[in-house]
């Protein structure tokens, strides 16, 4: 029964864990500078290795080994915020402007009007101003 | 006698006023004009969270030994010109060899002819500096005289109060103990006697490194207890984020909207400010872009995210971490007007 039960609980923290660095992978695909990929790299840390070694921690039991695997889990929760922000902070001093949600309403517009959501005064700006 | 140029690297240093003193009255008496040049160094980058405070620290200090060096040649009839500048602002000064760079290349531009070092000079928060500073000059052949100064004992003003000394001590043998400890195995009398031996090891060299503030004796514990409550909140608060940003990649029409944002925080000093900007960067969604001081420059990826950075959640944790219960009970940044959406260019 015990081991049913470790046996399902190690399954579904790999599942999530997987899922999760999955997302930030398709993340790191799709969104469009470096500053929203840094955001998203930050998922496989925070989720994608804690649910992993989470599992790790639960398949070992309660040996003194699974103490590691949490303070592995503690210096990745030190160094993930470390490593997205230094990146983030040599785009931003190596003068890359990060997109903000204006710019991107600008480059849309030409050719896709309708395609983001929550932008439509903008839009409705200047898509009127092209008409007149 | 012409001109003589003379160079005065500060630091805040119990000696450094005997050190003006002297370079001055050294350069008086070989030369009725003189230039002297009052240099701060700064071991880290301006842009540091606290670089701010540390340059206006340093500004004071050659603002005052200005004034010294005014005071002292007062009553003579020489002519004196002082100049004062911070160097090292743009670049990290690892150890001797750059300050010692540092110097060389300021002594160059300005054509100076001695160097005027403090004893005790300290440019770090952690060691001094004389002796390697002076190896590294010799080896640049750059002409410099230590000034003869006194002081007292060096080890009264190194440690402080009897009790802060031990107590830092007492803290990192505990800390180092256990962390070893945990390593090797608890129950095996080898680990725990080679443990004792590293951590007595570790904590006489390295617990001024540690704990460069005092510590309180119920502070300092409480605050460990208080982290310890605010790691299970800081999860919960991942998992949110971490659910919110995923729905948004996986939607088709992926509706992000990237925005920067200053906050002006409110927690002071490097640990707490370390600890917020850590927790905003590890929740997807905020992401720390620039920490200068408590001004934080913070991209935002969804609304969501932005709102709760807005209301404040983990700033007011932080608080709770080090100020305790009261400290927590702080207006939003929202409500006190912290807070700005700020344009891409102005990164």
């Amino acid at each position: 029964m015990i081991d049913q039960l470790q046996f399902w609980a190690v399954l579904l923290c790999l599942a999530f864990g997987l899922f999760f660095t999955f997302v930030s992978t398709v993340g790191v695909l799709r969104l469009p500078d470096v500053y929203s990929r840094a955001h998203t790299a930050s998922q496989t840390d925070t989720l994608g290795a804690g649910l992993s070694l989470a599992a790790v921690a639960l398949a070992l039991g309660w040996e003194s080994t699974t103490i590691y695997t949490v303070l592995l889990l503690f210096f990745v929760f030190l160094t993930n915020p470390t490593a997205a922000h230094a990146i983030a902070r040599s785009a931003a001093e190596s003068g890359i402007t990060p997109l903000t949600a204006e710019d991107e309403l600008e480059s849309e517009t030409p050719d896709d009007g309708a395609s983001a959501p929550g932008d439509t005064a903008v839009n409705a700006g200047e898509e009127g101003g092209d008409h007149a | 006698m012409a001109a003589e140029r003379v160079l005065v690297p500060l630091s805040d240093t119990v000696t450094v006023r005997q050190t003006v003193g002297y370079a001055v009255r050294a350069a008086l008496e070989d030369a009725d004009a003189v230039e002297f040049h009052l240099v701060a160094a700064l071991p880290y980058d301006v842009a540091v969270p606290e670089g701010r405070s540390l340059t206006e620290d340093a500004e004071q200090l050659l603002t005052r030994a200005e004034n010294w060096v005014e005071e002292d040649v007062d009553d003579t009839d020489a002519t004196v010109e002082i100049e004062t500048a911070v160097v090292g602002t743009n670049e990290y000064l690892f150890g001797p060899r750059d300050f010692a760079e540092v110097f060389e290349a300021y002594a160059t531009s300005h054509d100076i002819d001695r160097i005027v070092l403090d004893p005790e000079y300290q440019p770090g928060q952690t060691a001094q500096l004389i002796q390697p500073l002076e190896r590294e000059f010799d080896a640049l052949g750059l002409p410099y005289e230590e000034a003869p100064v006194d002081r007292p004992a060096r080890h009264e003003r190194l440690i402080g109060g009897g009790t802060e000394r031990f107590d830092q001590l007492f803290a990192t043998f505990w800390i180092s103990y256990g962390f070893y400890l945990i390593l090797g195995d608890p129950t095996y009398p080898f680990d725990l006697v080679t443990g004792a031996a590293v951590a007595g090891i570790v904590s006489i060299s390295l617990a001024y490194v540690t704990f460069t503030f005092p510590l309180g004796r119920l502070r300092s514990p409480l605050r460990t207890v208080r982290f310890a409550l605010y790691i299970p909140y800081l999860l919960y608060e991942i998992i949110k984020a971490n659910l919110a940003i995923s729905v948004v990649i996986l939607r088709p029409s992926m509706p992000i909207e990237p925005v920067l944002t200053r906050v002006n925080a409110r927690v002071r000093g490097g640990l707490p400010l370390l600890a917020l900007a850590n927790s905003i960067t590890l929740t997807p969604g905020t992401l720390t872009v620039r920490a200068d001081d408590q001004r934080l420059i913070v991209h935002t990826l969804i609304p969501g995210a932005r709102d709760d950075l807005f209301d404040g959640a983990l700033e007011r944790a932080v608080r709770f971490v080090f100020h305790g219960r009261s400290g927590a009970r702080i207006p939003t940044p929202r409500e006190r007007d912290d807070t700005e959406i700020i344009g891409g260019d102005d990164v």
